[in-house]
């Protein structure tokens, strides 16, 4: 049985403020690091076996914790927050999280969201995304397979307003991105039930100082998008 | 080879002194002597592996344990090259685990990790810090000698404060496949990838960011410069602007002859 | 809005903000009543907003949100207008969709808004611009209580006619830069009557900026407004 709330989740006509958010994409198109679809596709691969795979992984045990009396939420953030070194990117995950929520609230009110709100009103959006999907009866994988399929639809969706893209071919790149996408749902979906000390943390090291240029640039020329 | 070096170090007075240090092949532990560590506060510790290491197979362990006020450095002589081994061998393996006592302060400062073709190597680092504890960490990683693919490499660090429980930052890094080196997400296309950690006083209240390195603050406290380039020296000058503006280290830096 | 109308936490230090008129209309409850303003790119909303800044900001409790595609351009007319304080303008990105973020997905929206009541504890009115979009660009009634749709003469006499979400259905239709009539050859009579018969009985003000900096009718339409809305609670 498909989760409604994964699907929901994952549409891009979901009102959880993600239009808003480019993942990187802004400042690697304003370096010349995108110019076309071929290193977009390359630039989502990279986007999604790194911050992808984290999200999904932290999604997945989202699962796994909603489901236990004592989710341990205070646990996940912190370990979350640890493998998001970028401040930037810290803010845009939490920026959609309490976007998302505003929705969820009313989709699919639960003590869970609550308990999860109580730790942070300002969730990072693996977590809400686990968490709702968990209230859902979804799975670990489910939640990761949303969680993936975002890190790289969103970005993807800015890119083609950003450079003029032909989505037709982007979303081509996305589709070619499946042996990438199931790999890493299925590593998440393996380490949901770890400790959330031993989740992955795999570094993109050249999307997370991107994250801090972009906010840096914003203060001083024109951006489009938050992240 | 299978190695285990130790040291430890305690504060006697205004000064740091080694306590036990334990080489072990191929890790050679070499405390500075002489006039001008005899004025430092700081005790300085060089770290010297043999030409040919780590090969696969290799697993090496380095534990450090700082004393409550205590100040060590230590810094790697040469650049560490990565080189396969023999047949089945398996990874060669470096862990090295930081205590760091109440209110003691080390810099972990190795030469850069060149990760040569068809190696195989996994680094640890973990720091646990005790209440006040400073830390000051770098890794510079270089994915293959000029012109030469880039082995395999997966290195974690993850440092967490003792005091609070919290984990302050965990990150894996991965080296060895192009594709993933060339993507903008990850190295763009750039061989050289530094970082380095900062749990030194106050942080940043914002990020900063050049082209190609940013000073990040943690969720927690510290904070984390992370550098590319095409070469070490460049992405080494990148963690160098990227810590001068770290206000902790500033102050430092100005008032004592920190290296 | 609370009931006891004076100077509450977070109140502006703005030396120029004045006590509030006891005779400004009260909103009845809860959050502060939200204006959206809309309309085609130039037509004169950020001009209305500060024209309405610089009526309303010494009597009413205010915030403003700005969307405009260039995100912080507007916010930094209005902070160099010197009508209100930087802390009262929130600037919203949009992502290169400026109607998804008034009227698909408001979170963004929403979350200025409420930046702005949590700053500010009690605001009387919000006014929401959009950022500059085509004739189908309304806002979402999730996130405004009423809204404006600003069209100008320049844009040509036709543009009532064509219609469109916004001209037939927002609240207060504003045909703006009536001082450039005679040099763009718009005809008024055409435009407005065009205008009222795609309304039916929703009002519309012809304006200039330029003759009446004060926007005399919009404020006082506005004022209407905050009696006459029952916002939610908050
Ligand atoms: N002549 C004239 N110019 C106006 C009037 N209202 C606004 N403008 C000008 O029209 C231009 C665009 O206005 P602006 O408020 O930025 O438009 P927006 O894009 O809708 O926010 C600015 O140069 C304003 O000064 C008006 O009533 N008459
Ligand atoms: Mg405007």
């Amino acid at each position: 049985m498909a989760s409604l709330a994964a699907l929901t989740l994952a549409d891009a006509r979901f009102p959880g403020g993600g239009h808003v958010h480019s993942g990187g994409v802004e400042e690697a198109a304003a370096r010349g690091l995108i110019t076309g679809v071929p290193d977009l596709g390359s630039f989502l691969s990279g986007r999604l076996r790194t911050t992808g795979l984290v999200g999904a992984a932290f999604a997945a045990a989202a699962v796994v914790a909603a489901a236990r009396p004592d989710a341990g939420w205070a646990v996940l953030d912190g370990e979350l927050d640890a493998r998001t070194p970028a401040a930037a990117q810290r803010d845009a995950s939490r920026a959609q999280g309490r976007a998302a929520l505003r929705a969820a609230r009313l989709s699919w009110p639960s003590p869970v969201l609550d308990a999860l709100c109580a730790v942070t009103p300002r969730p990072h959006h693996a977590l809400l995304v686990g968490a709702v999907v968990g209230i859902d009866g979804g799975s670990p994988a489910e939640a990761a397979r949303c969680l993936a399929y975002l890190a790289v639809s969103g970005p993807a969706s800015a890119a083609v307003r950003l450079l003029g893209l032909d989505p037709l071919a982007v979303n081509a790149a996305i589709v070619a991105l499946r042996p990438a996408l199931d790999a890493v749902v299925a590593q998440a979906a393996q380490a949901a039930a770890l400790s959330p000390d031993r989740l992955p943390a795999p570094g993109a090291p050249v999307l997370d100082l991107m994250a801090q240029a972009h906010v840096h640039h914003h203060r001083e020329q024109v951006r489009l998008f938050v992240s | 080879m299978l190695a285990r070096a130790r040291i430890v170090v305690e504060r006697r007075g205004a000064r740091t002194v080694v306590r036990e240090l334990r080489s072990q092949p191929p890790l050679t532990l070499l405390p500075q002597r002489g006039a001008v560590a005899s004025r430092s506060p700081a005790a300085t510790v060089h770290m010297l592996s043999s030409a040919t290491t780590p090969l696969g197979g290799d697993d090496v362990g380095l534990e450090v344990v700082v004393g409550p006020g205590a100040h060590l450095v230590l810094t790697g002589v040469a650049a560490t090259l990565a080189l396969p081994g023999q047949g089945t061998s398996g990874p060669s393996r470096l862990v090295v685990r930081l205590t760091v006592g109440d209110g003691a302060a080390v810099q972990y400062l190795p030469e850069p990790t060149v990760v040569t073709r068809r190696a195989d190597h996994r680094g640890e680092l973990h720091a646990e810090l005790g209440a006040g504890a400073r830390l000051r960490c770098r890794e510079v990683l270089v994915a293959g000698r000029t012109a030469e693919p880039s082995g395999r490499y997966l290195g974690l660090t993850r440092v967490v404060d003792t005091a609070t429980g919290r984990p302050l930052l965990v990150q894996e890094q991965e080296l060895g496949d192009p594709t993933l080196h060339a993507s903008g997400a990850h190295l763009a296309g750039r061989r050289v990838l530094g970082t380095e950690v900062l749990v030194w006083g106050e942080d940043p209240p914002t990020g900063l960011a050049g082209e190609w390195w940013s000073l990040s603050p943690l969720a927690g406290r510290g904070s984390l410069a992370t550098a590319v380039g095409t070469d070490a020296v460049t992405a080494g000058r990148g963690l160098a602007h990227a810590i001068a503006g770290h206000p902790g280290w500033a102050a430092t830096t100005l008032t004592s002859a920190a290296p | 809005m609370s009931a006891d109308h004076g100077h509450g936490h977070g109140h502006s230090l703005d030396p120029t903000v004045t006590e509030p008129d006891p005779h400004v209309p009260q909103a009845p409850s809860g959050r502060a009543v939200r204006i959206g303003i809309g309309g085609p790119v130039g037509s004169g909303k950020t001009a209305l907003v500060a024209a309405l800044a610089r009526t309303l900001g010494s009597r009413l409790r205010l915030g403003v949100v700005t969307n405009d595609i260039y995100t912080t351009e507007d916010a930094d007319f209005l902070r160099r207008a010197g009508v209100l304080t930087p802390d009262r303008i929130e600037a919203v990105q949009t992502g290169c969709c400026p109607h998804t973020a008034i009227r698909d997905d408001i979170t963004a929206n929403l979350d200025a808004v409420e930046l702005l009541e949590e700053r500010f504890g009690d605001l009387d009115l919000v006014l929401v611009e959009s950022g500059g979009d085509n004739l189908t660009a309304v806002f979402s009634r999730g996130l405004i209580d009423r809204q404006i749709f600003v069209v100008d003469v320049a844009g040509g006499d036709k543009v009532p006619r064509k219609g469109g979400p916004g001209v037939t259905t927002a609240d207060l239709l504003v045909i703006n830069k009536v001082d450039l009539a005679p040099y763009v050859g718009a005809d008024l009579e055409v435009m407005t009557s065009d205008a009222h018969r795609m309304r039916g009985e929703l009002p519309v003000i012809a304006q200039s900026l330029v003759t009446d900096p004060a926007a005399s009718d919009v404020t006082e339409w506005v004022l209407a407004q905050l009696a006459a809305v029952r916002v939610p609670a908050a």
